[in-house]
């Protein structure tokens, strides 16, 4: 990243400056209304309602950790029937070694159930958020620390497709920000 | 967040208006089932099916008493954990909660019957109860009497003979002139492990007389006996009546103070009185939580005195606050179906009760299952009885379909999907649902018990029974929706001047 610091002409996208909370869960109605898909907002706090103000979906990666659920539980299933029933049957405590025993798998079948959920959930979520990386091109500006303290931003990126260089400008300010800065990367 | 709600415009309130129809109903439906219960318990006793009819009734009146109980206890752990908590999502349905507790000094004023010996419930119920005289004097007489003072003698006379052992074998060797070292060494051994048994025997007989007779009642007794009268000192009748006063007194004490300060500030406002009860609840909790704990343990554990399970407490409060929490999901539904609560009430609120009904699914099924595996697992005599009367016969069928399908699997899958839980019929459905599971939970714990003990273990069934079961589920039942409607008709539907109303108002998870 450092190397290529110079060649700084490339627009990555607008930060946008509202507010209070208020103006800024409406300005992201706006947003959302005028069609913009790569766009995201950053607060110091979490803002009750902003997924459904950004016309946020309900995330997938609930369907990832089913996935990961359901494969711990099947692979402790035929860990222990596989080798405790089937391959090499073994009587423990008096025991039967049949579908009796299952109670005596349980545990094994829960635990591995919810590490793998748990590893579905932390491996799902890097990648849905594209993590790890090294740098992200809105630490170039200074202006953006100022989220993590009392700035309610609001940042719309180059990439999209409606995205215009002049009349975004021109669109931000109509729905009241404050502060318009651009980032380059 | 357009148009949030203000909460002064809610400082108000809202009432209950009708409802009256259904307390006279319910009333007239459940006093007329327990008139008849009694009469027939009472006033015709009689044989059925091989044992007496008031026996076996007891256990219909003590499986109706538990499971509205249950409600009423789960009602006010919700209250409490609230003003524990600090919470603010659910100001609106507190006082539902507060409601619900409320139903405590009802229930437990229905509960007399078992605690009056004269009606024949109590030593039906609690064979610990007519056995416990015998068992002591049969202790006394015969340990204390005769066996106690031979045991005395044989532990003493052992010891002695132990000692005079060593001695004589010391006397051999110093006997022995001009000894070898692999000699000595030979008599070195046999002393040390002569004096080895020499010193526990030594130790036994300096064991005082009450240790002596734990030893020799476990020895002599038949096995029940011997735990009947290790347990003697809490299986004790007046013991018994003084916890049974201090359940009364932190169970239905608890509630009616949470409940009174609550209904105060609808009328005063202001924090200090939320404020109060934060302190009270952080206060009341333990005492709380013990009182259900060995109310259980008196009533349910206590059915066999030999059975215990470390985990009875906790079993019975999981199932309370899951199915109370399901009740409160349909009394609120009941009155947005009316016309109440509509415009307070979102999505949002059954999102969250929908998520913690789920959460205690879990929970249920996971102090259920330890229990089960527990003692599954480790197969002791004492504690496999309770699993091995509820898996013989019909009732294997029944635990698994109605306990661990029925309570466990179906709910949780259901309850899974994050649209189910906000979407009103069906979080209903699964709260009705699990309110019969819990019926068929509590059925299960009391049930079983009556064909065992009545028929000292000949059956695991009696099958004319379940009438009476009925009966008196729908008594206590009349009674307690009954006494809920009069109280939700009698306050607000929601702590209107609560400081936190805003909060609950203007819900979003």
């Amino acid at each position: 990243m450092s190397a290529v610091s110079d060649s700084s002409e490339e627009l990555f996208g607008y930060i946008a400056e509202f507010g209070s909370a208020a103006e800024l869960y409406h300005a992201a109605e706006h947003v959302r209304d005028s069609g913009f898909k790569k766009w995201d907002v950053h607060t110091p706090f979490p803002v009750h309602g902003i997924d459904h103000a950004m016309g946020l979906g309900k995330s997938w990666l609930s369907a990832v950790v089913l996935c990961g659920g359901v494969t711990g539980f099947a692979l402790a299933l035929i860990l222990q029937f596989g080798t405790q029933v089937l391959l090499y049957p073994t009587v423990v405590q008096g025991k039967p070694t049949n579908l009796y025993t299952v109670p005596a798998f349980f545990p094994v079948l829960f635990e591995l159930t919810i590490l793998f959920s748990g590893f579905a959930t932390l491996f799902g979520l890097l990648i849905f958020m594209q993590l790890p990386r090294w740098n992200h091109p809105l630490f170039n500006s200074e202006f953006f620390k100022k989220c993590t303290d009392d700035g309610f931003l609001l940042v719309i990126e180059s990439r999209d497709p409606r995205f215009k260089r002049e009349q975004t400008k021109e669109f931000l300010t109509e729905i009241g920000a404050g502060h318009i800065e651009e980032v380059y990367s | 967040m357009a148009g949030l709600k203000n909460a002064d415009d809610y400082s108000s309130g809202e009432r209950l208006k009708g409802g009256g129809l259904l307390s006279i109903v319910s009333l007239l439906v459940g006093g007329g089932a327990i008139l008849i219960f009694f009469v027939l318990a009472l006033v015709f006793p009689q044989e059925q099916d091989g044992v007496a009819r008031t026996d076996g009734m007891a256990y219909s009146w003590l499986f109706a008493i538990v499971f509205f109980l249950s409600l009423g206890v789960g009602g006010t752990f919700w209250t409490l954990l609230h003003h524990a908590s600090n919470s603010g999502w659910g100001t609106l349905v507190r006082r539902l909660m507060e409601n619900l507790g409320f139903t405590i000094p009802i229930v437990l004023v229905l509960s007399a019957p078992l605690i009056i010996p004269q009606v024949g419930f109590r030593d039906a119920l609690w064979e610990w109860f007519p056995k416990r005289e015998a068992a002591i004097e049969y202790a006394e007489k015969k340990v204390d009497g005769k066996l106690l003072p031979k045991y005395r003698k044989q532990v003493d006379d052992e010891a002695a003979e132990a000692q005079s052992k060593v001695a004589k074998v010391e006397k051999e060797k110093a006997a022995i002139a001009n000894i070898t070292p692999g000699h000595a060494r030979h008599f070195d051994d046999k002393i040390k492990a002569l004096k080895k048994k020499a010193d526990a025997k030594a130790e036994k007989a300096a064991k005082s007389d009450e240790e002596l007779r734990e030893i020799l009642v476990g020895k002599e007794f038949k096995h029940k006996e011997a735990l009947l009268y290790a347990k003697k000192g809490y299986l004790n009748p007046n013991f018994w009546y003084v916890r049974y006063f201090f359940y009364f007194i932190v169970l239905a004490g608890g509630i009616f103070i949470l409940r009174t300060a609550s209904v105060k500030q609808d009328k005063v406002g202001g924090s200090k009185i939320f404020r109060d009860l934060r302190g009270f609840s952080c206060a009341i909790l333990l005492p709380f939580a013990v009182a259900w704990t060995f109310l259980v343990f008196d009533w349910l554990m206590g059915l066999d005195y030999a059975w215990f399970s470390t985990m009875w407490g906790v079993y019975l409060f999981a199932g309370a606050a899951l199915n109370s929490m399901g009740f409160l999901i349909l009394v609120l539904s009941a009155l947005r179906k009316f016309g109440y609560l509509t415009s307070v009430i979102t999505k949002e609120h059954y999102h969250i009760m929908g998520k913690l009904m789920h959460a205690f699914v879990i929970f249920w099924a996971y102090i259920a299952f330890s229990q089960f595996f527990l003692i599954w697992y480790a197969n002791i005599t004492e504690e496999t009885k309770f699993f091995l009367t509820r898996n013989t016969g019909d009732w294997n069928f029944y635990t698994i379909g109605f306990l661990v399908i029925g309570h466990f699997f179906v709910p949780f899958l259901v309850l899974l999907v994050r649209a189910h839980k906000t979407c009103v019929p069906i979080v209903c459905s699964v709260a009705g649902w699990n309110l019969l599971m819990h019926v068929a939970d509590i059925y299960w714990i009391v049930i079983p018990e009556r064909a065992v003990t009545l028929t000292g273990g000949a059956v695991v069934r009696i099958p004319g029974m379940w009438v009476y079961d009925v009966l008196a589920f729908v008594g206590v039942g009349g009674v307690f929706i009954f006494w809920l409607v009069r109280s939700i008709q009698s306050v607000s539907l929601y702590p209107c001047r609560d400081p936190r109303l805003d909060e609950s108002l203007n819900l979003v998870n």
